[in-house]
């Protein structure tokens, strides 16, 4: 399974991409952390990647 | 090398407890459970944590933690969100773990022993894993190793009809940084989930070498209510207690009682450890605490006689009746009904409550 994250540029907390594309826009849950993040964020291909395999990553 | 200690999960089997949190915060010994995993990985010499945190209780594990820097550990926040299986939230933590070998800990275990010699071991060979093992009484309920006089795995096989040893596997284990070319070609199990045994037995499969550390002590692994009550006797009868609360005159404390600074016991109490007894908390006169019970902070208990319990907290526990081998979760309020007419229990009691009345 490709595991696909993203780690917000200003805490380093780590966010997995079933969580992004829940939310599509989300404040990054780092303790105190304004950062905004997007499942758009993510590398295109790792975005494609996730909605074609979609149902993989739900449970 | 780095800890990656894992905080998700539904705690389905402790509800209604964890209908409120999340079940690595219930506390053993008045300590939550999470508490422990971290302080394994500190004397391991592991102070590079991530906590992998699941959909349920996110930010009651972040209060209680914060950056970690009141337990001496450097904290990192990883968000699986759907519980797509541990070899996921492993997966989830390969940005975090970058190069490094990591320990992988599920964050409601409990041992007596520590993780050192695991980890020792699995540093003093070339090992693609190590895994912490404990011998069962029924290994066909278990993920189950096979290994040879030198403690490597040969294979892994779960809840086997024909088991070939009784060694099970326990939430503990060491990984190099192979594991995370492997789990990027698991499929999901039949359950939907991402095994982190098909990923060890991959890597087994691959040529790895596998380490197992046989653990001696206690292990519990704490998801059900009686698992909390076992945890809780173990851990109390290794603690020596210190009584730094109040004891008034005429109150009876023997055995190792753990008594908070702030915690009071009043006169005609007896107290008969190991127990605990956390901040704020006041035992009335007229109460027994007995062997392996766990008082909360911020808690009055009058008039009760209990033992062999965990109150988590915030309660007032006021009748005199008798309460064993019971949880009790937060802000309970238990009184007296035998002067009430008519004649009966009256019980306000949550989804997914269990009563032996």
């Amino acid at each position: 399974m490709r595991i696909i994250t993203l780690t917000c540029p200003s805490c380093g907390t780590v966010t997995a991409a079933n969580e992004l594309e829940d939310n599509r826009v989300m404040k990054c849950s780092g303790l105190d952390c304004q950062q905004i993040l997007r499942f758009d964020d993510l590398p295109e291909s790792d975005c494609e990647h996730f909605l074609e395999k979609y149902e993989q990553y739900q449970i | 090398m780095k800890g990656v200690l894992l905080s998700g999960g539904t705690g389905s089997r402790l509800r209604p407890i964890t209908h409120t949190g999340p079940k690595q915060l219930v506390p053993i010994a008045n300590k939550p459970v999470l508490e422990y995993a971290i302080e394994d990985l500190r004397e391991a010499g592991i102070t590079d944590i991530g906590i992998v945190l699941g959909n349920k209780g996110r930010e009651d594990i972040q209060a209680l933690l914060g950056d970690g820097s009141e337990y001496g550990v450097d904290i990192t926040y990883i968000v699986q969100g759907n519980p797509l299986g541990l070899a996921h939230a492993a997966g989830c933590a390969r940005d975090f773990v970058g190069d490094d070998d990591f320990v992988m800990y599920l964050g409601d275990n409990l041992l007596k022993q520590g993780i050192e010699e695991l980890v020792e071991s699995f540093r003093a060979g070339n090992y693609g894993a190590g895994i912490a093992l404990q011998r069962v009484d029924h290994p066909q309920q278990f993920g189950i190793a096979d290994v040879d006089n030198e403690g490597r795995v040969l294979e892994l096989v779960e809840k086997p009809d024909d088991p070939p040893s009784n060694l099970a596997l326990i939430g503990i284990y060491v990984f190099s940084n192979e594991i995370f070319d492997v789990i990027e070609r698991l499929e999901p199990s039949w359950r939907g989930e991402f095994e982190i045994t098909d990923a060890i037995q991959m890597l087994l499969e691959d040529g790895h070498n596998i380490d197992s550390q046989t653990i001696e002590g206690w292990w519990k692994d704490t998801g059900k209510p009686e698992d909390i009550l076992e945890a809780n006797r173990l851990v109390l009868e290794g603690q020596p207690g210190t009584l730094d609360g109040s004891v008034a005159e005429g109150a009876s404390v023997e055995g190792h009682v753990d008594l908070h600074e702030t915690a009071t016991i009043e006169h005609g109490a007896v107290i008969r450890g190991p127990v605990s007894i956390d901040a704020q908390t006041t035992i009335e006169g007229d109460t027994y605490v007995g062997p392996y019970t766990s008082i909360g902070p911020d808690s009055t208990v009058a008039g009760v006689s209990i033992e062999n319990s965990v109150v988590i907290g915030g309660s007032n526990i006021r009748t005199n009746g008798k309460i064993v081998d019971s949880l009790l979760g937060r802000g309970t309020a238990i009184g007296n009904a035998e002067e009430l007419l008519p004649d009966g229990r009256r019980l306000v009691v949550g989804e997914n409550s269990a009563l032996k009345l």
